[in-house]
């Protein structure tokens, strides 16, 4: 009886389980559908673009300073870096220099969205994992402590629309050094809490340590960057690799992770809010006064004819701007590189092999914000 | 194990803090000089009218063309008691569509449009979309009840 | 002693059935009270452990939440899916719900306040509170949905497979008091409670509660982050209240008042059969249950609001791999120690004692089982020190 196959013992279908667009755990309207084993993924299809809202395409009517109300909605967990690689990108077309100020007050800014947004992914990460509130709650006091002060300086808590080609739009409020010290310690001491919370919780680390492991060179294959690709232990943080702005100028280290699971990923998510608050704080201690926007600026920026190509490091990986311009106000094409949609191309890579309730762990530790993905 | 036990301490600490809840709508939160909610029109009290002229810059520079303005000759001028030729005559702002970028208020010459910094800028619900569309008298009425002091980048 | 009034008026001249059912209207009554107070209770205390106030607006502080929230509930739409089947999705929810109910039945809630006094009050418990399970899987068959029926197979291994500890911890107790009848167990804690005796059985018996009543960390069945709701994902209005609210703490406020029965001494313990107001003593006797019934319920409460949840598999073999051995082992030197006890005075001691080691071993199994590499090597210098700096 050497005949004994397995194959056709019990004819088995499998179950497609369907998780989205409308669903607490998806981080916006991502639909993926499962294909599963019992209780193992077998395949994974994601399907996007639930939520295109065409910002490319309606940039192409905008000249370039109304153009940055879309960056902020296209990535709108850490705005200031979106609008930071944007106007960087303007910036290089139109031969701009912004004065020093201005690219403190930038840099200050956009490495406080980061730490607003890595609060952000702690809050909707400990919600996915079951703890009902408690993660959210304190992740969202600190946050909330960020918004204010984004409030003071720009009036707005979500959507700022604060930095222009050649500088920021005005200058910050006379209480500025004391409002970010104050935030940036708060910030310290709310990534502790959440620290206690969760990073030595036994149930915490079953649940997350060696799920969704992506290997080093798989990263890199699937075109992940940002946190994502550094827990996997790749060295690359485009603010070290090609200092954009005045990144040369500050002393910071990059978290790497070891294994490239999820608990990787959260553990170089928290780490990177204190090399955040780092970088604030020396930058406080270096901004001068000044002007911040340069002495000639033209009514309406005409910028020469040409293409740039200008990538940031935000809060979720490589953010980039394809600026093509032919010398009018408005963009010829402005063609956007969108980090998170890189980031979950991995996702079936992660998934396949784990169980069900692995799925929503795996794909909260990626943190995507579904209107990068779908701009 | 002992993990756990710290999850357990960390929530109970926490317990002894001073809650964050802001009670609304008995309370507010105080909102700062610069808040942005959406777009005045200021009257000039000098000269008793609109400090608009109705010469569309900020309709020209609104990027999502949420306004409607028409300008008039100014009878006060003609009677001598003010310089500016022309005045407002319609000025509609679809708060709908209004994305509050600030652009309309930076391109203003005449610093004659400003962002709603009160709370109330936040409280305009309405029940029929179009009541949104604010015509010329809803825009100044802040204004001339003297409720707001605008804060203009740059003024 | 009990009640003067219920014993003049509902004495042995009344008719049994009408006597039962006037028992059955009070034991309602309360019910109803006590799982309103409950949902405060909870929105309340798990909002402050956020950091956050809780339901202010209806009512003084919110008190009438609950109320507000029955209204509403009430009102709304009573939707069924077309494809439904029809008697099993409009049943389901009952079946859920009145075996809990009947355990409420069972529980002397004072000294002569119960509905029946079982000889079998314990086994009657366990064993009608485990019929729960068909109302899962009669909700998620019947819905005619995916999500609902992994749901329901999801519930069914866990319900099925807790039920084993539930019925261990309490079995360890009633073959130290040497009755099932609550009662007995209840009089035998006079001067000391089984809390003492029996440590283990107590820990055992409150994580099987936990996964009884699906709550987090056991709530992958209803996994709010996942198949959101789990079998009852098609229901709506009164019938989703029925298993969300009543059943789930109903549940909680019966089984806490047992393990606070069986285990922390009931109306009997600190005070013992001792008199203090004749008729009255129902007043401190309420107040001891009360308080006892309360501590398990916030220590549940604030669990729930604590840990992620649990994958099926970790759950499962959280429950065959290291309740039910210990679990069996405490049943096993129990009937030793009674059996072959040396005198009276030495089975206290040697109940706890053998508890005792059996709850440390018990904890020994659990850190080397979910032990995890030290924070160094987990965390390396990523997040070099805990504090703030």
């Amino acid at each position: 009886m050497a005949d004994m196959t397995t194959e056709h013992e019990l004819d088995t279908i499998d179950v497609n389980v369907n998780i989205g667009p409308q669903h607490p755990a998806t981080h916006g309207v991502f639909r993926m559908v499962l294909v599963i084993d019992g209780e193992e993924v077998v395949d994974l299809v994601p399907h996007i673009g639930y939520m295109h809202r065409g910002a490319e395409k309606l940039s192409e009517n905008m000249d370039y300073r109304q153009a940055i109300g879309y960056q902020d909605r296209t990535e709108y967990l850490a705005q200031f870096n979106a609008e930071m690689c944007y106007v960087q990108a303007v910036e290089k077309l139109a031969g701009l220099v912004p004065p020093d100020r201005a690219q403190y007050i930038r840099v200050i800014l956009a490495e406080l969205n980061r730490i607003s947004s890595h609060f952000m992914f702690l809050g909707a990460f400990g919600t996915d994992l079951g703890v009902f509130g408690t993660a959210f709650t304190y992740a969202f006091r600190e946050r909330e402590n960020v918004l204010d002060l984004f409030e003071e300086v720009t009036g707005d808590r979500l959507m700022y629309a604060y930095f222009r080609p050649g500088g920021v739009a005005w200058d910050v409020p006379r209480d500025f050094k004391e409002r970010v010290e104050w935030v940036c310690e708060n910030a310290l001491v709310g990534a502790m809490d959440l620290d206690k919370l969760l990073t030595d919780n036994e149930i915490f680390i079953m649940r997350t340590r060696g799920i969704g492991i992506l290997n080093a060179q798989d990263a890199i294959d699937y075109g992940a960057t940002g946190p994502v690709l550094r827990a996997s232990g790749v060295q690359h943080d485009l603010r070290r690799a090609e200092p954009y702005s005045i990144y040369d100028r500050f002393d910071f280290e990059i978290p790497i992770g070891t294994n490239g699971d999820s608990y990787d990923r959260y553990l170089v998510r928290l780490a990177e809010i204190r090399e955040s608050v780092k970088i604030v704080r020396q930058a406080l201690a270096q901004m001068p006064e000044g002007p911040i926007l340069p002495e000639r600026m033209p009514r309406l920026l005409r910028p020469a004819a040409g293409e740039v190509y200008m990538r940031c490091e935000n809060p979720r990986g490589e953010y980039g701007i394809y600026l093509v311009s032919t010398g009018g106000t408005q963009p010829y094409r402005l063609r956007i590189r969108s980090s998170c949609f890189c980031n979950l191309s991995a996702l079936k890579h992660m998934t396949v092999g784990h169980y069900v309730a692995d799925a929503v762990t795996i794909l909260g530790s990626i943190d995507i914000v579904l209107c990068e993905v779908d701009r | 194990m002992i993990g756990v036990l710290r999850s357990l301490t960390a929530t109970m600490g926490t317990m002894l803090r001073k809650p964050v809840t802001i009670q609304y709508p008995t309370q507010h939160r105080k909102v700062p000089e610069r808040e942005r909610a959406f777009p005045i029109l200021l009257w000039d009290f000098d000269i008793d009218e609109p400090f608009c002229t109705g010469c569309h810059a900020c309709e020209r520079a609104c990027p999502v063309e949420c306004m409607t303005v028409t300008m008039k000759d100014n009878p006060k001028q003609a009677a001598g008691e003010s310089k500016r030729r022309k005045i407002v005559d319609e000025f509609f702002i679809d708060y709908a569509r209004c994305m509050r970028c600030n652009i309309c208020v930076e391109v203003c010459n005449f610093d004659a449009i400003a962002m709603n910094n009160t709370w109330t800028g936040h409280e305009l619900s309405v029940v029929d979309r179009e009541d949104l569309v604010m015509d010329r008298d809803q825009l100044m009425a802040l204004s001339k009840e003297k409720q707001i002091r605008p804060w203009v980048p740059g003024a | 002693m009990s009640l003067p009034f219920l014993w003049g008026v509902f004495g042995v001249n009344m008719n049994v059935w009408l006597d039962a059912f006037v028992r059955l209207q009070l034991v309602v009554v309360v019910m109803t009270v006590t799982v309103m107070g409950l949902i405060y209770l909870e929105r309340k205390f798990v909002g402050r452990l956020q950091m956050r106030l809780g339901p202010m607006r209806t009512g003084p502080f919110g008190t009438l939440q609950s109320i507000a929230d029955a209204l509403k509930l009430l009102t709304k739409e009573d939707l069924r899916p077309s494809t439904a089947d029809f008697w099993l999705f409009e049943i389901a929810p009952y079946v859920t719900f009145v075996p809990v109910f009947m355990t409420l039945l069972a529980l002397p809630f004072m000294d002569g306040w119960f509905v029946r006094d079982l000889q079998l009050g314990l086994f009657y418990i366990v064993a009608i509170s485990g019929v729960t399970v068909i109302g899962y899987l009669m909700a998620g068959w019947a819905s005619d949905n995916k999500y609902a029926l992994l749901g329901a197979v999801r519930s069914a291994a866990q319900l099925i497979s807790y039920e084993i500890p539930l019925i261990l911890g309490v079995l360890a107790v009633s073959i130290v008091a040497g009755s099932l009848n609550l009662n007995a167990i209840i009089l035998q804690q006079d001067t000391v409670p089984n809390l003492v005796l029996q440590p283990l059985p107590f820990i055992i018996l409150l994580t099987a509660i936990l996964a009884e009543l699906s709550r987090r960390p056991f709530d992958i069945p209803i996994g709010e982050s996942e198949l959101v709701g789990g079998p009852w994902v098609e229901y709506s209005g009164i019938r989703w209240s029925i298993i969300f609210a009543l059943t789930e703490y109903a549940g909680l406020w019966g089984f806490a008042v047992l393990g606070s029965l069986v285990f922390l001494g009931g109306w009997e313990w600190p005070f013992g059969t001792r008199s203090f107001w004749g008729d009255y003593d129902f007043v401190y006797q309420l107040f001891l249950v009360f308080t006892k019934s309360f501590f398990i319920i916030l220590t549940m409460m604030w669990i729930s609001a604590t840990f992620p949840r649990l994958r099926i598999d970790q759950l499962m073999s959280f429950c065959w791999k290291i309740l039910l051995p210990f679990g069996f082992f405490q049943v096993i030197i129990n009937g030793i120690v009674v059996t072959y006890k040396p005198s009276e005075e030495l089975r206290d001691v040697l109940l706890f004692l053998t508890s005792s080691a059996l709850l440390v071993a018990m904890s020994l199994a659990i850190y080397l089982a979910t032990r995890q590499p030290s924070r160094e090597e987990r965390v390396g210098k990523l997040l070099a020190s805990r504090s703030a700096q």
